[in-house]
């Protein structure tokens, strides 16, 4: 089974995640205070590689700001904006300007929307797909054909089905946050060992224990790598989505900048929706270890 | 005596390359609580036997009964051993155990049932480590904790596939012991059906060892006794001629051949 979806989609490989979860050690010796420091002091070496990146691309920024005669706005201006900006996040001085705090919800709010009602739908058809022959025949062509859509080609059928801009942007991150999840379940538990299927039949589980002893403990690691694959690609769908729609939301404020001329405002959102992506991945990653089993 | 019956069994796979005959003309009539050993090359389809037993292959040919009735899929009269152990990786060592039992002693009262799970961890000496996972665990303790999940459905017929095959031969040794202790607990009731590759094993623990031919298309080559009295020791029996006779006899089929000089003549 597992080889077959192999054969018939290659470009399943690029997102999925083998999950090898790092050995567990029972007995450990008392650690000397070498030991001891060793974890803080790895913590302190990568935060410093950390800073100099960071350093290296604004010095880089500093000098493409110089050479371009400020025509891309310095780290420093771009520093004064930003402090503007998060003084007072939450102000709402009616419908064409609101505070960068606000507008970051909103997309927040969209994001988790269409990400929650996506994964409704693609969990249980991944795991149709995944557990039985027939469906995976039936659905994977469809799958094939709509994921290497842009999202956006979505948007007018949105407009067209809700007649409401905001709507249409929640519709086109549920389109996005389908594919990656609805893949690594079905391959999840398309992986099943045999191992574990014969101890199910040996020992006469019943359909309901098969599924809540073994085909969701086996499949959940996956499952959360295809949740953690889609937040991030709804989050890059979100920015643009927002500046088709417009209205409301960190794409919209971005557009919303440039058509101000405010380049600093758009470099301090596109940090902000950085930061943000960083964060939203971090807390799946979270997720994704509590959830892996030693193997 | 006919307890368990294998009658011209014949077990064949379809494969791209054709029919692919596993084992074939299998003809073999085990009595109530016997210890059998299969013993063979590689790819003797020693295996595929058990798992036929296990009911968790379909013979092609011919038919295998129980108390005279067909065996037509897995039942909870049989427990098995795998040859991986395969324990369920995200459950602890009780958990192994108790969701077995759990699911084939269905009529009994969850007290009852957690009960017998406690007895079994206890019986293999697993009791500290049974919050562990099975990746927190030594081979051995997952061996046994695969012996405690099969005893504990509480099965007529005990299949263990290389039960031993992946310890080293200290803990192998004691995994013999507690094998036969728990038989003898149960007033050597249980029939047992053992697949190995180790010849010493096999004459130390079974009334009777099944020697196969090589496969493709498998069958019994012959069968040897073993009238050693128990309980036996492991290093008396040593000394005891039959041992000799029988270990001679099943090294002359199996290996044929005893030194690299006998290999080079046949070159």
């Amino acid at each position: 089974m597992k080889t077959q979806l192999e054969l018939t989609a290659p470009l399943i490989q690029e997102e999925v995640i083998v999950h090898t979860p790092a050995k567990k050690v029972s007995a450990e010796p008392t650690p000397t205070l070498g030991q001891k420091l060793r974890p803080l002091l790895n913590s302190l070496q990568s935060f410093g590689y950390t800073l100099l990146g960071l350093g290296l691309m604004i010095g880089f920024w500093a000098w493409v700001s110089k050479i371009t005669d400020n025509s891309l706005p310095g780290p420093v201006a771009t520093w004064e904006v930003f402090k503007e900006l998060v003084k007072d996040p939450f102000y709402d001085y009616g419908p064409n300007d609101k505070g960068i705090g606000l507008q970051l919800w909103s997309s927040l709010v969209r994001v988790f929307i269409g990400f929650g009602l996506g994964s409704l739908i693609a969990i249980p058809i991944g795991l149709l797909m995944g557990g039985n022959a027939f469906c995976r025949k039936v659905f994977y062509p469809i799958v094939q054909i709509l994921r290497p859509v842009s999202p956006l080609a979505w948007f007018p059928i949105g407009l067209a089905v809700f007649a409401n801009a905001g709507t249409a942007t929640v519709f086109i991150i549920f389109i996005t946050s389908l594919w990656p999840t609805l893949i690594n379940t079905a391959f999840g538990v398309a992986s099943i060992p045999d191992d574990h299927k014969h101890v199910a039949k040996a020992f006469g589980f019943s359909t309901w224990r098969y599924l809540t002893r073994i085909l969701i403990p086996f499949s959940l690691p996956h499952i959360i790598t295809g949740l953690r694959l889609s937040i991030g690609v709804a989050w890059l769908v979100i920015v643009a989505g927002e500046m088709l729609s417009g209205g409301m939301g960190i794409g919209f404020f971005v557009w919303d900048s440039w058509n101000a001329l405010s380049l600093e405002k758009v470099i301090s959102a596109i940090l902000i929706i950085g930061f943000v992506g960083l964060f939203l991945d971090r807390l799946f990653t979270l997720i994704e270890k509590k959830v892996s089993y030693g193997k | 005596m006919n307890y368990l019956e294998i009658q011209n069994l014949e077990i064949a796979f379809p494969t791209p390359k054709g029919r692919y005959v596993a084992v074939t003309d299998i003809n073999l009539t085990i009595g109530k609580g016997e210890i059998i050993s299969i013993i063979g090359h590689s790819g003797c389809g020693k295996s595929t036997i058990m798992n036929a037993v296990g009911g968790m292959v379909r013979p092609t040919r011919g038919e295998i009964t129980i108390n005279g009735k067909p065996v037509k899929g897995p039942g909870p009269d049989r427990g098995i051993v795998f040859q991986h152990y395969s324990l369920l990786p995200w459950m602890s060592v009780y958990q192994n155990i108790f969701q077995a039992v759990d699911s084939v002693l269905s009529d009994k009262s969850k007290v009852e049932k957690k009960e017998i799970a406690e007895k079994y961890i206890t019986m293999v000496g697993l009791a500290k480590h049974r919050d562990k996972l099975p990746s927190q665990i030594s081979g051995g303790m997952k061996q046994r904790t695969a012996i405690a999940r099969a005893f504990a459905i509480n099965p007529d017929i005990l299949l263990l596939d290389e039960p031993f095959g992946a310890l080293d031969a200290l803990t192998k040794g004691t995994m013999h012991l507690e094998l036969l202790k728990l038989w003898n607990l149960d007033n050597r009731n249980k029939t047992i059906i053992m697949v190995t590759h180790d010849i010493e094993e096999a004459i130390f623990l079974s009334d009777r060892i099944v020697v196969m031919t090589d496969g493709p298309a498998a069958t019994i080559r012959e069968i040897e006794d073993v009238h050693l009295a128990r309980p036996r020791h492991k290093k008396e029996i040593a000394h005891e001629p039959e041992y000799h006779q029988i270990r001679e006899r099943l090294l002359e089929l199996l290996m044929g051949k005893y030194s690299i000089a006998d290999l080079k003549e046949s070159a």
